[in-house]
């Protein structure tokens, strides 16, 4: 899958074209309630008061075009606004214990938590103050309106849709959509530099997160496939079930073989994370790595996207 | 078996009872062979008798030896100590509608669980199974003390109500632990749920010792439980102790409870029906009672497990959400039948 970045492109030429409409509302004094979004990026520096409408689950939403206080309920929410420069003020986490994932670095180590990613906090997002909140359809539907009773509150569909496009909206919501090209370009770089390095095409990879026994192979379609098929890798064919993921029991475990097999444990270092029926059929996983899934799963997103790529390259190198 | 058999052999009433403790230990060994037989990969019978007699593949005798023969051995233990623990509390209580569960034990081993899993980052089975027994242990025992503060004798009514309550804070202490850590969460997932997925040996038979001292505590206390249901003044005339017949079902209880719980993870409604079917064939005598519940306990825990593992495939549904499913309806027919069987 590649990216899909005609749209943007086209939805900013169209945005230029509106800029000095715009602009000509403002000056004889009309309020301009749809600022286009591409109009706050091209000049980040200057503080504008106005509006932009976004498009999103619930409706459109008037968002501020210099928001400096966001709220994200999601995590490729908040791997999108720390890769864009705009660190969240709160954010859910899946677990609250760890905190905010520490791949997302220094700059996202002192964003406070407001409760958990299927549970998030509606007091202590209030207590932020926040002039922006994100959140999921799918997982969030209930709280819409209270939340946007705090602030400007935009939805993304699904957890589960296609990660590129929710960054897309991420970066709408914030007026940034150069920056999430600009990313995801980077992103698709770095991807074909892996491919050509390591001439990936031909070679099958398969990611698998154990789950009490039950492995869960994850498809061309999840964060973790997609990265791999876009770093040319080739996730074996079967039944998708037009989901992310598929559940098998152990006694199939022979259905996720692939010249790279990457399992998923909160510790890489604790070799019994590995689940028995992998551990007991080593000879058949030779290209066995066990992978951290704090960015594997978790790490929806540019920032995440990158440091899964970084990891390929390791195994990668390390296979060679 | 001929020791279950010899004292049912009596005229009449007895002949039946042996046809019942037959068909119960044929009923066994078929859930043993279709444990053994069918799974999430499918594969021929013959294959699978190649594989048991030391041939077949790679794959086949990993699907047989690592995965299905340790979980049928799992479901024997866990399914006997379940149906039995069950037996006993309904007979102690003298409530048809008692289970193990009731005096707290799996929620006790479930908190305990989550807070192995989230505080002191256990993740091996076998850390779960002492964690689990350890709780089961600390909840009965407290059950108990408090049941009898005040010097009384802690009956059943007031054992089953501490018991009861205890059990509710700390199902809602661990529902508060795992929504606050979703990561513990996914990992009791399928703990909490009830499974016997990958519990291989290294987990059956540290308990086996438990279950064997629980199994036979139970079946010492059948007789008492004989004279106890007829009031406790016929108990005490008859020369049993009612205190001590008390804490010897308690015991029993605790290990066959935890221990199962331990390596499956809190199964319901085994413990309920299981003693109910057995009332149901075998009649209200405790001793046959308990080796009745010995017997179908497992067959209900293997045949269970057989149909959870063909039933979303290619995945596996966990045992303890097939019992709810097939445990609801027995216990339905059981309840409309016109006479309840008495306790």
């Amino acid at each position: 899958m590649r990216l899909p970045l005609s749209p943007h492109r086209s939805r900013r030429f169209l945005a230029a074209l509106a800029l000095p409409v715009v602009v000509a509302f403002a000056v004889t004094g009309c309020t301009a309630t749809t600022s286009p979004s591409a109009g706050a990026s091209d000049t980040p520096s200057t503080a504008d008061a106005g509006t932009h409408l976004v498009e999103h689950a619930r409706g459109e939403t008037e968002v501020p075009n210099t928001v400096q206080r966001v709220v994200v309920l999601e995590p490729v929410q908040l791997d999108t606004t720390v890769a864009l420069g705009v660190i969240p003020v709160g954010a859910a986490v899946l677990n609250e214990a760890a905190g905010v994932p520490a791949y997302l670095g220094d700059a996202a180590a002192g964003i406070a938590t407001v409760g958990t990613v299927p549970e998030p906090s509606i007091e202590k997002i209030a207590a932020l103050k926040p002039d922006l909140i994100l959140g999921t359809e799918s997982r969030h539907s209930a709280l819409y309106d209270q939340l946007s009773s705090i602030a400007p509150t935009v939805f993304m569909a699904s957890q589960t849709d296609p990660w590129t496009d929710n960054v897309a909206l991420v970066a709408r919501a914030l007026g940034d959509e150069a920056g999430a090209d600009r990313l995801l370009a980077e992103y698709d770089d770095r991807c074909a530099e892996i491919a050509e390095t390591y001439d990936t095409s031909g070679m099958t990879a398969q990611f698998v997160r154990p789950r009490d026994g039950i492995l869960t192979l994850y498809g061309p379609t999840s964060f973790a496939g997609s990265t791999l098929e876009c770093a040319g890798l080739t996730i074996p064919d079967r039944d998708w079930e037009e989901s992310i993921s598929v559940d098998i029991s152990p006694e199939r475990v022979l259905e996720a073989q692939a010249d790279l097999v990457l399992v998923s444990a909160t510790d890489v270092t604790d070799d019994t994370l590995v689940p028995d029926s992998i551990r007991t059929n080593t000879a058949s996983f030779p290209g066995l790595n066990v992978v951290d899934q704090s960015f594997w799963i978790t790490g929806v997103g540019p920032l995440g996207g990158m440091t899964v790529l970084d990891d390929i390259d390791r195994i990668l190198a390390g296979s060679k | 078996m001929g020791t279950i058999v010899a004292p049912a052999v009596r005229v009449g009433r007895g002949t039946t009872r042996a046809a019942w403790i037959g068909a119960a230990v044929v009923g066994l060994l078929v859930a043993v062979a279709l444990s053994v037989v069918v799974g999430a990969n499918p594969m021929a019978p013959g294959t699978v008798l190649d594989t048991v007699l030391g041939g077949g593949t790679a794959e086949s005798r990993f699907v047989v030896w690592d995965q299905r023969i340790p979980r049928t051995a799992a479901g024997l233990v866990v399914g006997a100590a379940l149906g039995v623990a069950g037996a006993l509390m309904q007979a102690f209580t003298r409530n048809p509608l008692a289970d193990p569960g009731i005096l707290g034990v799996n929620a006790g081993a479930a908190f305990v669980v989550a807070v192995g899993i989230t505080f002191f980052g256990v993740t091996s089975p076998l850390g779960h199974v002492w964690l689990a027994c350890a709780g089961a242990l600390v909840l009965t025992v407290a059950a108990y003390a408090i049941g009898s503060a005040g010097g009384q004798a802690a009956g059943p009514v007031r054992l089953t109500v501490t018991g009861v309550a205890i059990g509710a804070v700390f199902a809602g202490l661990t529902t508060g632990l795992t929504l606050t850590h979703p990561d513990a969460f996914d990992r009791m997932r399928g703990w909490s749920a009830g499974s016997l997925l990958e519990r291989g040996f290294d987990v059956v038979l540290p308990v086996l010792p438990l279950v064997l001292v629980g199994l036979a505590l139970a079946l010492g206390a059948a007789s008492g439980l004989n004279s106890i249901a007829l009031g406790s003044d016929v108990a005490r005339s008859q020369g049993v102790s009612v205190r001590r017949i008390q804490l010897v079902v308690l015991a029993a209880v605790t290990l066959l409870a935890g221990s199962a719980t331990a390596v499956a993870g809190p199964l319901v409604f085994v413990g309920l029906v299981v003693p109910h079917l057995v009332r149901w064939t075998l009649g209200t005598d405790q001793r046959h009672i308990v080796l009745g519940s010995m017997l179908l306990g497992p067959v209900l825990v293997l045949l269970s497990d057989v149909l959870g593992r063909i039933a979303v495939l290619p995945s596996e549904m966990p045992v303890g959400v097939v019992t709810a499913f097939a445990g609801a309806p027995v216990l339905i027919a059981l309840v409309r039948r016109r006479t309840v069987t008495a306790l």
